[in-house]
This record gives C-alpha cells, structure tokens and sequence, in this order.
C-alpha cells in the first residue's frame, strides 16, 4: 500500500517545446494522419507534452508506487486551446487520492498544462490501478 | 492531391446520431511506434517476459493508445481538430498485438445556446468485449457568423 502521506505531492515538467515533428510522429504512430491544412496537434496529444509529470511519479522513490503492477484505469481531458508547433507547454501534476477497492489501489493523478504567457491549454485527470501481487 | 475535409456543421447534426465508426488493426510495431512517440517506455508494453512476470497475457497497448482512436474517430467526424473539448473514458479490458478494435459514437445531446455536443463513445475489440467504455466527447462550434441581411 503506497503511504497516503504523499497525496498532494506534485511534479512540474520542463517546458516541453512543441515541433512539428513530434506532431507528426504522434500522428504516425496512433495512425491519425487526416490533413486538415494548418497542423493541429491531436487533442490526445497531452500526453506527450505532459508525460514527463507521469514519469516523475511513477519513478519517484519516496512514493515508490508499485509500476510493475499498475495500469491505467481512466483518463478524462479538457482542452482549452489547440497545440500548434512553436508552443511551449508546463504541465503540473498532482497526486490528488489513494483509495483501495478490494484488492486494488487506485491513485488519482490531476494534470495542468499551461503555455508561455500561462494561459491554460489542457487539464487532466487519470486514475491507476495497481493490482496487488 | 491533398484532401482537406470540410468541418461539421453544427446545424446538421441531431441527437441520437451515431458518428462514423473507426477500426484499428492493433500490432507490435504500432506500440512500439507508440510508445517512442509518447515518451511512455513502460515495459509492460515492450518487454514480453517483463509482461508476463508482471501477471499480464503478454505486452498490452498503452490504454491512452486506445483513447487515441476514440480521439480520432471523433475529430475525423468533426473535420477539425480544435472542436474537441473534452474527452474521457475507462480502460475496460486490455489491448493485446494483434487486437482490432472498433471504435463508436452516438451523439446524446446538442446545446443550440452554447454549441456544443455530447458523444457517447465505446471501443470493443473483435470479440465484442468493451475495452473503452464510460466515454464521453464534447465538441464545441464557434458562434455562428451573424446573417448579413440586406437592411
């Protein structure tokens, strides 16, 4: 059982620098490739520019969630704005709620993300399950 | 040449109607493609023994690749990416290589005030089995350009 001490423990990523190419390979790799004209960023996208804030809790050692056993449950979006190459996202994660259903835990993650002048472009919220062994 | 598609138009659509639907052909590469793409290396879905260690049939797709379809077969509906709002779901049952998953969508209502819809979405894979279930879509129209009437 992960400590419910660390709810409310957070983690911010670098600016993540949107290109092109990395819309273009997300593009590629789930297969959307649509043209639309001016490129727009999959909505979905989110979790590329704000993996890193993922990364961070699912490696954090004080934390120290059970990965090996984790998948993801749920995922909810809300997108503010459209992702365009040249913007330049933060994403603030926030460990928000650890609860146990029978042999499960469930983790609730909430995201953030906001652009250079800090204007909200996404929020998140995802749900883990971690299976005990 | 290039085909651009023409965006929705939030006059024609109705509730109750269901948007077109959108099947995927799951394999080894695209989740590896995937998950080089997201950054998400998780071994879970690359490493077969880790996976099965792990208590799982074998490597899975990542559930946000699932979501992605879903993603897809809404804004490929929409003609326009930047009208998707909101979208959720749960990750009902695992996606395994080799997988193909249908991807639907019902419209359940429409907001003539603030222009907006709500979609229901499923995704199940060649058995049936649901692996997306409890999603939602929200697509919102940008304010219709006012009528020009000759005065």
């Amino acid at each position: 059982m992960t400590d419910p001490r660390w709810v409310g423990r957070s983690y911010e990523t670098a600016p993540y620098q949107v290109t092109e190419q990395s819309i273009r390979d997300y593009m590629a790799a789930v297969g959307d490739l649509r043209d639309e004209g001016e490129l727009v960023a999959p909505p979905t996208y989110a979790m590329v520019y704000g993996f890193d804030a993922y990364w961070q809790l699912w490696s954090d050692q004080e934390v120290a969630l059970d990965v090996a056993h984790l998948v993801h449950g749920e995922q909810q979006f809300r997108f503010h704005r459209a992702v365009k190459p040249g913007d330049r996202i933060r994403t603030t994660g926030r460990l928000t709620a650890i609860n146990t259903r029978g042999d499960m835990e469930l983790v609730t993650f909430e995201l953030n993300a906001r652009d250079d002048e800090d204007r909200p472009v996404s929020d998140g919220e995802a749900l883990f399950i971690i299976r005990k062994p | 040449m290039k085909t651009v598609t023409a965006a929705q138009e939030f006059e024609k659509i109705h509730t109750g109607q269901s948007l077109p639907s959108l099947t995927k052909h799951v394999t080894v590469e695209q989740i590896r493609q995937y998950a080089e793409a997201s950054g998400d290396r998780n071994p879970i879905h690359l490493d077969e023994t880790f996976a099965r260690s792990a208590g799982l049939p074998g490597v899975i797709a990542h559930g946000m690749l699932t979501m992605a379809f879903a993603n897809q077969m809404v804004t490929d509906w929409l003609g326009d990416r930047s009208l998707l709002k909101r979208l959720q779901g749960r990750f009902a049952g695992m996606v395994l290589p080799e997988d193909d998953v249908t991807c639907s969508g019902t419209v359940v209502s429409k907001h003539p005030q603030t222009r907006h819809v709500v979609i229901n979405l499923v995704v199940v894979n060649q058995r049936g089995e649901k692996v997306l279930n409890k999603g939602v879509a929200e697509a919102e129209f940008p304010p219709q350009r006012s009528e020009t009437h000759a005065a």
